[in-house]
């Protein structure tokens, strides 16, 4: 009896993960049966003319998931080298109460900040048409990622040892040298998972994006404007998933696009857990 | 020497420098959201019905409160059993290799983002089963959400029960029935609360999954059925700043968002104070 | 752990027990929702043994929810496709229930900076991106904002249809996409440089109605433009009702087609149709 509940509950959570692919994979079928898969670089989206080319969303997300890293990994790191070696203790503590506390505020009230602080602010700054764009979008995911990447950053620059720090400073290295030839890269794998783990988590992030990012569905044009409105895989799948009827070709396009993000996430985590396997 | 002291002092003025935003950022956001919602903050508003003709005409939020935690709480319930097993699972009976897939497993459902289980969800739940989009199929997509926050914090609670306990409740010839309910729960039961509030936290924050699977805009305050739909603070607040462009909308919307991150921040508040306050109980 | 199962058990059956209970659900246009909802909300007090539920979606969720009977009645502010035709052939018919013009709605600094009508070609030439700056039709020297609306919106077919030629057209001089009418509101009332398609129950002091047509001949959405079809973007808002004449189902349908659904209609604005 309760080994039948113990080997039940631990087969389902496999079998989740193989259903989640099984019925987006069985769900994607039509499509992927009519177009194979090169509708994956087909630049034109427009159901009513049957086009499903992935090719602006997966642009859109790479430059919004980019963007999102660029701003906060800096800034992130930054902040938990502070924390973890200038402050004192004391405040240590509270700080990363607080971190928490900002970590586990929900996405969509995210969605609002960027509506009302965000936008504005890119309108005036650059005197944009809208702050729609891919810039509001990457600039919000850093602002939601900054306190889980540095917290995790935090625990890993506080996991080098006390002794190897002593040891850089008895060997006449100055806290500049000791932060970038032992510090860092001491900590660079925990830095390195709470990065991909914050890769994954920007590029999932659906309702804060919809909210901000415009739903054009066109290139960037050039490909490096981020101030153009744009469109990324989740935001699409957030608009027209309640419009598409089940079983046309609409409906398989937004599923095989939910399966596009599933297996880039897959691949994400497969790279962490990789990281993580060296680090022991 | 000196000219160290001052590469250092450059470096670290660089560092605060660049810390700054990661810190004031968040924090000014948090008042600007408080400082937006708490004018249109009353009893009444959190605790009547606004029956949501039109947006913003009427306020009040509480059918929206109550769908929001009856999914969370429904997610964790069907959550519990599964992670509870899968988490003794893990310590009592896995060898080393089923160990490292079982956290493969774990790190995998945690990094697929939400929407997509929305879309496992929208395709099993509401079409294959036909339970339509109801708080049923919501409860359940966000069961899977929020799984793996409870494994691994029950994991590591039992991880936390010294090994000698283990072994001597074993040299006393106990069952694993004994063993679990004996040595194991009693010492691991804060555990068990701490992964269920962080798990209630968890799917109180999620929109995604839920915004085409379990919720409408308006006309529901409690569901009568499982099968019901429902409404919930999370997707009150998307379709108003979405949608809404009336001064009172964006009103509901600021003053919504306070109270859910009230709420969530409650649940993460209980989780840390109960996992903090094990040691000293303990000791 | 048995005790748990069985308490599980229980509430389920409890739970479900009560989904026979009479129940519509109401999805699709949210060009229609206003009218929808504000009679459910009347309706809700006679009956309150009716479950009511309304949510938006737009026209072509309204269809398609009603396919998968996902919904019990539909909400559409254009015709059915013809795919949609073949899906509930016998199924369900569409009943209107009012008219309402599609308007051209820009924002008030672009209307009180001199731009107070627009000829169909010349909408259609800022559709297409011929068209940039308001400069060029006689306003202030700003670039347009040019918000298209997500291709199954009702409101984006009726007015593809008459300015562009086809209601699955494309708007390469789209700048964003919006989805229902209130986000559309919004977006132009936020900006001061945007033009949109906008139900006339929308419009307000931020967001103005521009006249349709060529010199004097230039026609504004009123209640008599419309009604005498003279305003040349107009259009029914249709339910999509059931045809299997469940009683619960068919008491609301009357009730919006009643004196009072009919008062609704106006109060949220737009025009009723003839009592039949």
């Amino acid at each position: 009896m309760l080994r039948a509940w113990l080997y039940a509950s631990t087969l389902t959570a496999l079998l989740a993960v193989l259903a989640v692919f099984g019925f987006l994979l069985h769900a994607s079928w039509p499509l992927l049966a009519e177009q194979g898969v090169a509708f994956v670089a087909e630049p034109e989206w427009f159901p009513y003319e049957d086009l499903f080319g992935l090719l602006p969303v997966l642009i859109g997300s790479g430059w919004v998931v980019l963007l999102a890293l660029l701003i906060a990994l800096p800034c992130a790191v930054a902040a938990a080298v502070l924390n973890a070696e200038l402050l004192p203790p004391r405040m240590r503590a509270g700080l990363r109460f607080v971190m928490a506390l900002m970590a586990s505020v929900p996405s969509v009230v995210y969605g609002l900040i960027g509506l009302w602080l965000l936008l504005p602010l890119l309108e005036s700054q650059f005197d944009l048409l809208t702050g729609r764009s891919l810039l509001a979008a990457g600039g919000l995911l850093a602002l939601m990622i900054l306190p889980t990447l540095m917290l995790l950053s935090e625990e890993a620059i506080a996991k080098v040892s006390a002794e190897q720090r002593d040891a850089a400073l008895a060997l006449g290295f100055d806290w500049t040298r000791m932060l970038s030839r032992v510090l860092l890269p001491q900590a660079w794998p925990g830095i390195r998972l709470a990065l991909l783990l914050s890769l994954g988590r920007a590029m999932g992030e659906t309702v804060a994006v919809m909210l901000v990012v415009g739903s054009l569905d066109r290139l960037p044009q050039p490909l490096y404007n981020l101030l153009q409105p744009a469109q990324t895989l989740t935001s699409r799948i957030g608009r027209e998933m309640a419009e598409a009827s089940l079983g046309t070709v609409h409906w398989a396009a937004l599923m095989s696009s939910g399966l596009a993000l599933a297996l880039a996430a897959v691949l994400i985590s497969l790279l962490a857990q990789r990281g993580r396997a060296h680090e022991i | 020497m000196k000219f160290n002291g001052q590469r250092d002092l450059l470096t670290k003025s660089l560092v605060v420098l660049l810390a700054l935003p990661a810190l004031l950022l968040p924090l000014a956001c948090l008042l600007y959201i408080v400082w937006r919602g708490l004018p249109g903050l009353s009893l009444d508003f959190v605790f009547s019905s606004g029956e949501g003709a039109g947006f913003g005409h009427s306020s009040g939020i509480v059918g929206q409160l109550w769908g929001s935690l009856l999914l969370a709480l429904g997610a964790c319930v069907a959550a519990l059993p599964l992670a509870l097993g899968i988490a003794i699972y893990e310590r009592l009976l896995a060898s080393t290799g089923q160990r490292r897939v079982l956290a493969s497993v774990v790190a995998m459902l945690q990094g697929i983002p939400p929407i997509v289980f929305g879309l496992f969800g929208l395709v099993l739940f509401v079409h294959a089963l036909d339970w339509g989009v109801s708080l049923v199929s919501g409860a359940l997509i966000l069961a899977i959400v929020v799984l793996p926050t409870l494994v691994m914090t029950m994991i590591a609670a039992l991880q936390r029960i010294p090994i000698e306990h283990t072994e001597a409740a074993r040299s006393l010839g106990l069952t694993e029935g004994q063993l679990l309910r004996r040595v194991w729960l009693p010492q691991a039961w804060h555990g068990l609360v701490t992964g269920v509030l962080l798990g209630m936290a968890r799917a109180l924050s999620e929109t995604a999954p839920i915004l085409f699977t379990a919720t409408v805009f308006s006309g529901v305050v409690w569901p009568d059925s499982i099968f019901a739909p429902v409404t919930t603070l999370q997707t009150h607040i998307f379709y108003l700043a979405q949608e809404g462009g009336s001064e009172a909308a964006t009103q509901v919307a600021w003053s919504s968002a306070v109270v859910l991150i009230a709420l969530v921040a409650l649940f993460a508040l209980l989780a840390h104070v109960i996992q903090k306050w094990r040691p000293l109980h303990e000791a | 752990m048995r005790g748990v199962w069985f308490l599980i058990g229980l509430v389920w059956a409890s739970l479900g027990g009560a989904q026979a209970s009479e129940q519509i659900r109401v999805s699709g246009s949210t060009t229609v929702l206003p009218i929808v909802a504000e009679a459910a909300k009347q309706y809700r007090i006679a009956h309150p043994e009716v479950r009511l539920t309304v949510s938006g979606g737009g026209s072509g969720v309204g269809a398609s929810s009603v396919a998968q009977g996902m919904s019990e009645i539909g909400m559409l502010s254009r015709d059915l496709t013809e795919r949609e035709k073949q899906r509930l052939h016998g199924k369900a018919a569409l009943l209107p229930v009012a008219r309402d013009a599609v308007a051209i709605a820009v924002s008030k600094a672009v209307y009180e900076g001199g731009v107070t009508q627009l000829s169909l070609a010349q909408i259609a030439a800022i559709y297409r991106g011929e068209i940039k700056n308001w400069r060029e039709l006689g306003g202030p020297d700003a670039r347009i904002l040019v918000i298209d609306k997500e291709a199954s919106r009702g409101t984006r077919h009726v007015f593809a249809k008459v300015v562009l030629g086809s209601e699955k057209a494309r708007a390469p001089g789209a700048s964003i996409i919006t989805g229902s009418n209130n986000e559309e509101q919004a977006a132009i009332a936020n900006s001061d440089q945007a033009i949109g398609m906008l139900s006339t129950g929308w419009l307000n002091d931020q967001v103005r109605a521009l006249a349709i047509g060529e010199g004097s001949a230039a026609v504004l959405p009123t209640a008599e433009t419309i009604a005498s079809g003279a305003y040349p973007i107009s259009r029914d808002l249709n339910i999509l009702v059931p045809s299997d004449g469940q009683p619960h189902i068919d008491a609301f349908v009357e009730f919006l087609q009643s004196d009072a659904g009919r008062q609704i209609v106006t109060q949220v604005g737009y025009l009723p149709l003839e009592a039949p």
